[in-house]
Order: structure tokens, then C-alpha cells, then sequence
């Protein structure tokens, strides 16, 4: 699988072929923001973006999706989302997140429907060009990725080295297999990409090497952080639903006007909403905000290394730039930790 | 088994709620064919003293209100509130941040001291008596009235966001108010309407009421940094939610 360099307007010609092809999701710019949605022409491609507000998990998870419809007596069918997409323009950090996200839902129960959409999609991950205000994948170790993506462009000057990893990669390449090869000058300046991203995506700067915080944390139920910031926390769930590792769901079920058929709906939830931890009989087992607060930073930093053997945040800073109160920032919380209480 | 009979009856509100029950279109023969409606003056002239059901729409203003709301309670097996002037008073309770005599004569000038016009402090349905279910904002959605209609009948509690409208924004990949430095009561209010405002470049008025255990300390805290002062955030507070009680 080769590694070749291509031109912004070849870039452009080969993305307007992906879009005649099939379905492809690019990033976008939208009210001062950029976003994941639909890509209709190439020149909407916005390869230079800092973050989207919402990560590409939603086109695996969706915030909102119908598991299975239902009608009376006649039984019920599984809705899986077959149809092929193209991802194109996901960042490392979030690379990062979907391979975690693979992990977790193709864990314990295989969750069909995520795995379905996963298998159908094919990843054109993009080296970071403009760091987002409150980034710091640098400290995570997700300011690159060598894994987890098809193909991975990279913008060196005025060209993009495009290298093809896998078969998915490989078939969607189409003319570009004929494009040059990449030589040691281009790869060369991709390496000083790769080494200033690490560098330099660094907007907050964790003062430990993240695998040492399930240690820190392990020691550190008691601290005041928690009870401090989540004074100002409004339990809105905004840290939640921005996070590319959040994927936690609720599921119900609605049930049309005859009362017989309907669809069993499964919708994006969050551990810092009130009745996150509700269960029958109205027992809610994390009532304070402090603990649902605490919470979320021991599932990142302790319960999911445990899991699935990473620390579960990437670094993408959407929760800091979320948070209305300015209380989410996962590093600030971090490094407090390290603070004699 | 018959089905439920079902009353609509209006207090002081402009009457918008019921005419979103109207504006189910097609889906009233769908809400028919599981309840029977025997009182429901936008939509048919029948009365009845005899139902299961009571949705109510309309805040309490006057004294003979207060009478004919406990009358009402007393007859239906369920009573829902319908709309933000029932569950909490609405843009109505604004009065009762003034002298009532002013009010009076502000709105009715001359003939403010006519009997008929007499009016006490605006209460919400469930300060006088026992609410089952609310159906939030202003006006309701009618698609949760439905939900909620049919889960009643199936013998299910409805489920109603307990959550901040956030929730709904960042699933419609809405850009945050604040980040236009603009107060936004989502953070404070109850989720359900699927963000309806904010998703079209508005700040969250607050009309499904406060979410539950609102954190408006914290809204307060941070009115620094966007510019703002917390007499900014009350003014917002004001037309919905600044009679409404709240566990602090």
C-alpha cells in the first residue's frame, strides 16, 4: 500500500469522485463552527478546521437512532444501517476515540447496530492543521495516530501526502494510485507535521503521564475538586454529549396511536444528567451532583483504562469549549489532583 | 372496555395549548379513537360534569377559578396540566410582581374597579390542587401530549426530560448562545422541546420551567464572564420562571 502525494486540485477532483460513489460525510464549516455533515461538492471540504462541535461518533452512534420497530403480535425487526459511507477529514484524536468506541461496543454484548455502521464505514483520517482553542491531544498521546484510520492525509505546504493503510483505503483510492510516489522530502516534512502536532496541540498541559492517573485517581475520591467545581455544574451534560468517548444511551420505547406497532428508540445519555443513575423504584444511587461530577472523571481516567486498556479521553477539548460554566476541563481536574489538599 | 372520557377546559391563558391539541390535524381521529372527548370548547359545543380525564390549560386568577378548579379535581380520576400558565403560572405570574390595584388599572383604566374584573395573585394548577401530569411550554408540543395520552392508556408512566434543554441543543449540533456571549436559559431550563429555539438561533426563554434542581447559582457565578450581570440573567429569568419556586 503505497504512500503518494497529490496536488490540492487533484485532492479536490478525487473527493468529487467519492461523492459521485456514495455517501460521504466531510467536515464543514456552519455558524462560525465546523461540523460532520453530508459533503455534496468538494470545495465545502474544510480540511483545515480546528474541531467540530460534535465528533464523528454520531454517524456510528447517532444521537438518536431506532433499534428495532414492532408491530403487536407480528413480532419485530432489528434495524441495522447497511448502507456504505465515507468518513473524510476525522482528526487523530478522534481516530483515537473510534478505536476505543470499536472496543467498547464490540465488547461483552456485541452491540449490532454500532458494528453494522462501523463495518460500512470507511475512515479518511487528517493530520491537525489549526489547533482548536482548548486541544491538548499532545498531552494524550493522540496527537497523531499510525492506526485505526484507511487513510490518513497529511498537508505538507502545498501538496497532501495520502497514505493508504488498508483494503478499504485501497478501493476508494481509485485514480490516486496513479498519483507519485511520496518522496523523502515530502515524508520528511510529514514527520515534522507529526512532530509539531505533539509538540505543539498542547493548549493545556497535564503535568503526569496519563497512565499514571488510575494511580492518582485510586487516591483521590476524597478530594476537594470535585465537591468545588460541580457547585457550578448545571448538570446539563453538555461535557457528555460533546465527548468522542461518552457513548452512553438510554432506550425506550414509542409506541404509535393504535397502540400495537412502534419502534424501540435508543437516544444519546449522559452521567452527569440527574436521573443518569435513576433506576426502578425511583432509587437514584449518584443523587449529588459532586458524584456524578467525580464520576465522569474516574470513568476516563480510571474505570475505562481498566476496560479497554486506554485512558479514555483524547485530548479533542470539546467539553472545556462546551462547558458554560468553564468547570470541564479534564486537565485543570487532573493536575489539582496532584495538588497537596 | 370504554375509553376514557376526556375534558379540556381553559383559565387564564390565550387558549394557544388547546389549540395545539387542535392542530393535531390527522392525528385527531387517532386521539379520538382511544379517548372520547365529552368537553372541549375550541373543537366541539358538548358539556359534561362526567369525565376521567381533565387537561387543563390556563393559570388561576380569580377567586371563582379557584372553586371551579376544585370542582373539576374532584370529578376527574386525572388531571393534567397543559401548557407553562397551568404548570406554572406563565407569563401570567409577571402581575404578580406588581401592586395588583396598579395592574388592574394599568390594563383597565377606567373601569378597573368593576366587580368582574377583580383579580388576586396568578397561581398555577398544582397551588391549589393535585396535578398528575404536566405537559411543559409555551405553547406544548403536541407530539408529548400524544406520547403521554398513549401512555396513560397503556397503563405507563410518561417520561418527561428532567434535564436542561443542553442536552437537546449539543444532539442537534447547536451552537452554544453563550458562545455568541448571549444569555441563554437552556442551562436552567427543562429539556422536551428538542431545543426548539436555540436550534433556530434564539436563546431558551425558559418556557417548560425550570429543569429539575436548577443550578441558577451557577448561572449567576458566571454572568462575569460573558460580559453579562446577574441583573441581565434575572430580566431573562422573569418572564417565566421568576415566581417559580425551586429547591435550593
Amino acid at each position: 500500500m503505497g504512500v503518494v502525494t497529490v496536488d490540492l486540485k487533484m485532492l479536490n477532483v478525487w473527493v468529487e469522485g467519492l461523492i459521485r460513489g456514495g455517501r460521504v460525510f466531510g467536515v464543514q464549516a456552519k455558524n462560525n463552527r465546523f461540523q460532520f455533515a453530508p459533503l455534496l461538492m468538494a470545495a465545502n471540504l474544510r480540511l483545515d478546521y480546528d474541531v467540530t462541535v460534535i465528533p464523528p461518533k454520531k454517524y456510528m452512534q447517532p444521537a438518536r437512532e431506532d433499534l428495532l420497530t414492532f408491530e403487536g403480535a407480528a413480532g419485530f425487526e432489528t434495524c441495522l444501517d447497511q448502507e456504505p459511507f465515507i468518513l473524510i477529514g476525522v482528526h487523530p484524536y478522534d481516530v483515537a476515540a473510534i478505536a476505543q468506541m470499536d472496543a467498547v461496543f464490540s465488547g461483552d454484548n456485541v452491540d449490532v447496530h454500532y458494528m453494522t455502521r462501523r463495518k460500512q464505514a470507511t475512515v479518511v483520517a487528517c493530520d491537525v492543521q489549526a489547533a482548536s482553542a482548548n486541544v491538548f491531544a499532545g498531552c494524550m498521546g493522540t496527537a497523531t495516530v499510525d492506526k485505526g484510520f484507511d487513510i490518513l492525509l497529511t498537508r505538507v505546504g502545498d501538496h497532501y501526502v495520502v497514505d493508504s493503510r488498508t483494503h478499504k483505503g485501497e478501493v476508494i483510492l481509485g485514480n490516486l494510485v496513479k498519483a507519485p510516489k511520496a518522496d523523502a522530502v515530502s515524508l520528511a516534512r510529514r514527520e515534522q507535521v507529526w512532530e509539531d502536532n505533539r509538540k505543539y496541540l498542547r493548549k493545556h498541559e497535564l503535568r503526569m503521564a496519563p497512565e499514571t492517573l488510575p494511580t492518582l485517581l485510586e487516591a483521590s475520591c476524597d478530594h476537594p475538586v470535585w465537591e468545588e467545581k460541580s457547585q457550578r455544574c448545571f448538570s446539563c451534560g453538555s461535557c457528555n454529549m460533546v465527548c468522542p468517548t461518552c457513548y452512553c444511551f438510554d432506550v425506550r420505547d414509542d409506541v404509535r396511536w393504535d397502540l400495537k406497532g412502534g419502534a424501540r428508540v435508543r437516544d444519546w445519555d449522559g452521567c452527569m444528567l440527574r436521573d443518569f443513575a435513576t433506576v426502578a423504584g425511583g432509587h437514584n444511587f449518584r443523587k449529588n451532583r459532586a458524584d456524578r461530577y467525580r464520576h465522569r472523571y474516574y470513568r476516563k481516567g480510571k474505570y475505562m483504562p481498566a476496560k479497554i486498556g486506554h485512558i479514555s479521553c483524547v485530548g479533542c477539548g470539546r467539553c472545556i469549549s462546551a462547558c458554560v460554566t468553564k468547570i470541564a476541563n479534564p486537565v485543570e481536574v487532573y493536575n489539582r489532583l496532584l495538588e497537596v489538599r | 372496555m370504554s375509553n376514557p372520557r376526556v375534558a379540556i377546559f381553559d383559565f387564564a391563558c390565550c387558549e394557544g395549548c388547546q389549540l395545539q391539541v387542535v392542530n393535531l390535524e390527522e392525528d385527531i381521529l387517532s386521539l379520538i379513537a382511544l379517548v372520547d372527548p365529552v368537553e372541549w370548547r375550541e373543537a366541539m359545543s358538548d358539556h359534561s360534569d362526567s369525565y376521567d380525564i381533565a387537561i387543563i390549560e390556563g393559570s388561576i386568577t380569580r377567586p371563582e377559578d379557584v372553586d371551579r378548579l376544585k370542582t373539576i379535581r374532584e370529578r376527574a380520576k386525572i388531571l393534567i396540566a397543559l401548557g407553562a400558565c397551568a404548570t406554572m403560572g406563565g407569563i401570567n405570574k409577571l402581575k404578580n410582581n406588581f401592586d395588583l390595584k396598579e395592574v388592574r388599572q394599568a390594563v383597565y383604566g377606567a373601569a378597573a374597579g368593576m366587580a368582574h374584573l377583580n383579580t388576586e395573585p396568578t397561581r398555577a394548577l398544582d397551588e391549589i390542587v393535585k396535578v398528575d401530569f404536566k405537559v411543559h411550554g409555551c405553547p406544548i408540543d403536541n407530539r408529548e401530549l400524544g406520547a403521554i395520552i398513549r401512555c396513560l392508556i397503556m397503563g405507563k408512566t410518561p417520561v418527561i426530560p428532567t434535564y436542561p434543554v443542553c442536552v437537546e441543543c449539543k444532539k442537534n449540533e447547536v451552537v452554544c448562545r453563550y458562545e455568541f456571549n448571549e444569555i441563554c436559559l437552556g442551562p436552567v431550563t427543562r429539556a422536551g422541546c428538542g431545543a426548539r429555539c436555540p436550534s433556530r438561533g434564539f436563546w431558551c426563554f425558559g418556557c417548560r420551567g425550570y429543569a429539575e434542581e436548577p443550578n441558577v447559582a451557577a448561572a449567576s457565578d458566571v454572568m462575569d464572564h460573558y460580559g453579562k450581570t446577574v441583573e441581565d440573567l434575572k430580566s431573562r429569568l422573569t418572564l417565566f420562571v421568576g415566581q417559580q419556586e425551586f429547591p435550593p
